[in-house]
């Protein structure tokens, strides 16, 4: 017997070897399988045989393909990054996949206009996913965002006035940016900007923060440096007031609680954050139709059934009709709820996938955003940090609104469910968040 | 925080939430349950609020924090999907509101889903076919080939109205819902296998229905129709009621037909989606006397042929109760029998008061009253003196005795005590149904004959029939009569205030060599003069012959 020859540390390093990320391979198997046999479930469904053809299923194959090229890259690259996050946001934007595929001939009945979105889906998803890679592999991108945090400030500040001057109006709200044939949300990239902009300067001021600002014999908070975050949570107002996105402006705002809280600690930042988002409230209600119309379909959506309560009443319906193991997917009849596919994208999933479905998602959601606080907890820099924790806050601030809106708990804000709404902006937004995620998991290790 | 005061928030949290859910029903308010989860998210924040190293980091120890307010948020958002989904699934999705323009809005899912099961058939027992199932565009469409049975059956309005009488009682067999067996309904529901309904076999036989429904004619009232040994209801009309094929819509077109004739029967004055022989409460008039005599009988204070002086008028703590029912105003002495068979009111004052308030509460409730019909479908209770004590005072006791004070009725309930008379003081539980069949032809369920409550001892019960064949036979109610058959009864004439009185019937009928009759029925002619007499003699001669 040939004695094994031992490997001598280092002695391998001078030759190329690939990073085996099997646990991350491993875990893709079930959003793979679950788009395939998701997607079979929707062709076969209302047609009540059993004939079917791999063409059927090309969308699928194809996602399958692209989240294991994704992950095989990351192993040619030798990218020790996290394992578990792409699985999760695979599984999450597979779902996202599934529910357009199996909403589209519904809702392009009721509006052509909507005839394309499944494949415009499969489109967003392709680029967002090489975004995601190219973005978790391009090294200097953490060094880089730190040193333009202050462009990141203007940036977001010059999108939001952009949208008020050029935005279109959809819905009442004012959120569109057109060119040409291509329409973006301005505030879904917003949302990075001032992700960056807000982790770079509180990382860099954190100290002063933290103490009190001495004034001759006066102990006060650190005003002049808490000016630049009064310049922010004054744009997220704006956004709610001159926008009229609520959502967005709620999410802005909750971003700018959570990360001062994150580098500071001080209780006393959150309660002041609260306080003027209570007295915010008090005076939108007073001043805003819009703002009260919300309050009221929240608590009963029957007071005006055919115009504002009309949404809400059929998601209720729709989800309260999927019981414990809903109807099955294509088997329900989600398009009673008008705009189904974006914002009330989770009515569908309760009618078709039931509790047991439901209850599925928002843990994966719930995974994700622990996921990428555990990475905020190891990442070695606190700039890093502040953008994972970041990251995974913005997931679940924007999970928990649009959620909690749907689901009745609190008043409905519109803003897209992350990785399932359709919609360009949002999912590439999104997916450049987890492909910084990944970025900052393996700069620890890459010391 | 310490671990104790943790657990102990993380355990009230929960419990809070549990007790949400099992008080929750229609009780708890959205509001309410809305506070509930606010509640129980601070108390989960306080649960998970874990102790962090002193020295920790401010960024990690941030994190973590974050990391559990997050995570109770998410668990909130988990028990409002339970409450959604699981606990208040059925009433949220069946939910229907007024839009306030007189629309109705409920879960447009039930329109698909009302017309997309094959619904189940209802049958008579001897097998005429009530509700039939026909094939339309949009899936399965209902018929009613039976006119007659429209009060028993209700309606059934997938897209509009919903559901009443049979259509409802038995609606989760119809649908095929319940299909008798809790493994296979989850099994189907978890395959999202396609329905199949049930058929449902009424008691009610098409003949004598069709007799009961003729008999009555397009007068107000009810009639029904009681076999004795089991209780099973034979025939059941009430009148008016409305078309259930005229409210059945199968297409949106229909449903514009349908709404106006709903409305056209919300506006009548004579409230035809009133079920009358169930919920119908009348005043019985003479036909208490029954339970009257019965009482009086087992208490042992009176036989049938005890005699009671009866001069026109009697005076009871300064009410005056004048007699106008006496065949011959010369005769001042009676028996209880030939009073019951007159009907004569200053008698039955007389006996109500010997019977003592207590002894006609025991009795009458012995008969059913104030209690709870079990039946398949709600069933008013029948009243014995709308406040507690109002038989105390002897002119109410009077009054209440021949039939009068404050006695509310069912029809459904009369015919149930003429049935326990016979049945030699034993009460039935009524049935309606008959079996319900799977689509493969297995009975799922079937009718069971059970006792209900024991009004009076058989050898009371005994006197009592005789007593009402007496009636038949000498009385008012001689109209009742048929060659060849033993029919016992008692006619009522409910005085109502400013309207012409109810007619009543109540009685039973068998062949001689019988000792138990076999049919019981009442009948109840609103504002009806005596009609009611021929309407029973038609039934029961009718019935005779099964």
């Amino acid at each position: 017997m040939a004695q094994p020859v031992p490997v001598t540390p280092g002695g391998s390093r001078r030759h190329y070897r690939p990073t085996l990320r099997l646990t991350e391979f491993q875990l893709l198997i079930a959003p793979a399988l679950l788009t395939i046999v998701g997607l079979l479930t929707i062709y076969l469904a209302p047609r009540n045989d059993l004939l079917w053809s791999w063409g059927d299923v090309w969308v699928s194959l194809v996602y399958a393909g692209l989240i294991a090229g994704a992950s095989i890259v990351f192993a040619l690259a030798r990218l020790r990054a996290d394992q578990i996050v792409l699985p999760i946001v695979a599984t999450l934007a597979g779902l996202g996949l599934l529910i357009i595929q199996r909403l589209q001939p519904d809702i392009a009945a009721i509006e052509s206009g909507l005839a394309g979105i499944a494949s415009r889906q499969v489109a967003y998803l392709t680029i967002g996913l090489v975004l995601m890679v190219v973005v978790a592999l391009f090294r200097p991108a953490m060094p880089l965002l730190r040193r333009y945090k202050y462009t990141a400030l203007v940036a977001s500040l010059g999108l939001l006035a952009v949208t008020f001057v050029f935005g279109q109006e959809i819905n009442g709200a004012r959120l569109w940016l057109s060119f040409g044939p291509v329409q973006i949300q301005p505030s879904e990239i917003v949302k990075v900007t001032l992700l960056v902009f807000l982790a770079g300067y509180l990382d860099e001021k954190r100290d002063l923060l933290r103490d009190n600002w001495k004034v001759g014999g006066l102990s006060l908070p650190p005003l002049p440096w808490l000016m630049p975050m009064g310049l922010m949570w004054a744009a997220s107002i704006a956004t709610v007031v001159v926008l009229n996105d609520l959502g967005s402006g709620l999410l802005f705002f909750g971003i700018f609680l959570v990360m001062i809280y994150a580098a500071t600690g001080r209780g006393l930042y959150v309660g002041l954050g609260l306080a003027s988002f209570a007295i915010a409230c008090v005076v939108l209600f007073q001043l805003f139709g819009r703002i009260a119309i919300r309050v009221q379909n929240w608590l009963n959506p029957f007071v005006d059934p055919y115009d504002s309560g009309y949404q809400q009443i059929q998601s209720d319906y729709a989800i309260s009709s999927g019981g414990i193991f809903g109807t099955g997917l294509g088997l329900g009849q989600p398009y009673f709820v008008s705009q189904v596919h974006t914002d009330y994208v989770f009515a569908a999933f309760g009618e078709e996938l039931g509790l047991l479905g439901t209850m599925a998602i928002i843990t994966l959601y719930l995974l994700l955003v622990l996921r990428a606080f555990i990475i905020g907890l190891r990442a070695d820099d606190t700039f890093d940090r502040l953008v994972a924790v970041g990251i995974g806050s913005i997931v679940a601030i924007q999970t928990l609104i649009i959620l909690g809106g749907v689901l009745r708990v609190i008043p409905l804000t519109g803003i897209t469910l992350p990785f399932i709404s359709y919609g360009g902006s949002s999912l590439l937004t999104n997916f450049i968040l987890v492909g910084l995620l990944l970025n900052i998991s393996a700069r620890r290790s890459r010391g | 925080m310490p671990r104790s005061i943790r657990l102990f928030a993380l355990a009230l949290s929960a419990g809070l939430i549990v007790a949400a859910f099992v008080v929750g029903g229609d009780q708890l308010s959205d509001a309410r349950w809305l506070a509930v989860l606010g509640l129980a998210w601070v108390l989960l924040m306080v649960g998970l609020w874990v102790p962090i190293p002193i020295g920790t980091a401010t960024e990690r120890r941030t994190v973590i924090r974050l990391g559990t307010t997050f995570a109770a948020a998410f668990v909130v958002l988990g028990a409002q999907l339970f409450r959604m989904q699981l606990i208040r699934s059925d009433a949220l999705a069946n939910r229907i509101e007024s839009g306030g323009d007189g629309q109705i809005i409920s879960n447009p899912r039930r329109v698909g889903l009302g017309l997309a099961v094959r619904r189940g058939e209802i049958l008579s027992a001897d097998g005429a076919t009530l509700a039939g199932t026909e094939e339309i565009p949009l899936g399965w469409g209902r018929t009613y080939p039976e006119p007659s049975a429209a009060s028993v059956l209700g309606y059934y309005s997938p897209l509009q109205f919903g559901t009443a009488g049979i259509e409802q009682a038995f609606d989760r067999e119809l649908t095929g819902v319940e299909t008798g067996n809790p493994f296979t309904e989850v099994r189907d529901e978890l395959l999202h296998r396609s329905r199949q309904g049930n058929d449902v076999i009424l008691t009610i036989e098409s003949g004598l229905q069709r007799q009961a429904a003729t008999s009555l004619g397009g007068r107000a009232g009810a009639a029904v129709l009681i076999e004795v040994g089991t209780g099973k209801i034979l025939a059941m009309v009430s009148n008016p009621a409305p078309d259930p094929a005229a409210i059945f819509a199968g297409s949106y077109d229909e449903t514009e037909t349908a709404a106006d004739y709903w409305d056209a029967l919300l506006e009548r004055d004579d409230r035809p989606l009133v079920s009358r022989a169930l919920t119908g409460l009348y005043t019985p008039g003479s036909i208490f006397k029954v339970i009257t005599s019965a009482a009086a009988i087992e208490m042992g204070i009176a036989t049938p042929d005890t005699v009671y002086l009866d001069d026109g008028v009697l005076n009871v703590s300064g009410r005056q109760i004048i007699e106008n029912n006496r065949p011959d105003d010369s005769v001042i002495e009676w028996t209880l029998e030939d009073s019951l068979a007159w009907s004569l009111n200053v008698v039955y004052a007389q006996v109500g008061l010997q019977v003592t308030a207590d002894g006609l509460r025991d009795y009458a409730r012995g008969f059913g009253f104030d209690a709870a019909i079990p039946f398949a479908q709600p069933v008013s209770r029948s009243q014995l003196e709308g406040q507690e004590g109002f038989l105390d005072s002897p002119p109410a006791l009077a009054d209440t005795a021949f039939g009068q004070g404050e006695l509310l009725v069912t029809p459904l309930h009369m015919a149930l005590v003429a049935a326990g008379v016979a049945n030699a003081g034993q009460l039935m539980q009524p049935q309606i149904l008959d079996r319900i069949v799977a689509p493969d032809g297995t009975v799922i369920r079937e009718g069971q004959t059970e006792e209900w409550r024991r009004a009076i001892r058989p050898e009371t019960a005994e006197t009592v029939i005789e007593m009402m064949r007496h009636a038949v036979r000498t009385g008012v109610a001689t109209g009742a009569a048929i060659e060849g058959l033993a029919v016992g009864g008692k006619t009522g004439t409910a005085e109502i205030a400013g309207q012409q009185p109810h007619a009543w019937f109540m009685g039973f009928a068998g062949t001689w060599a019988d000792v138990t009759p076999r049919h019981a029925v009442a009948v109840v002619l609103e504002n009806g003069g005596s009609g009611s007499i021929a309407v029973a003699r038609d039934i029961l001669l009718a019935a005779a012959d099964r």
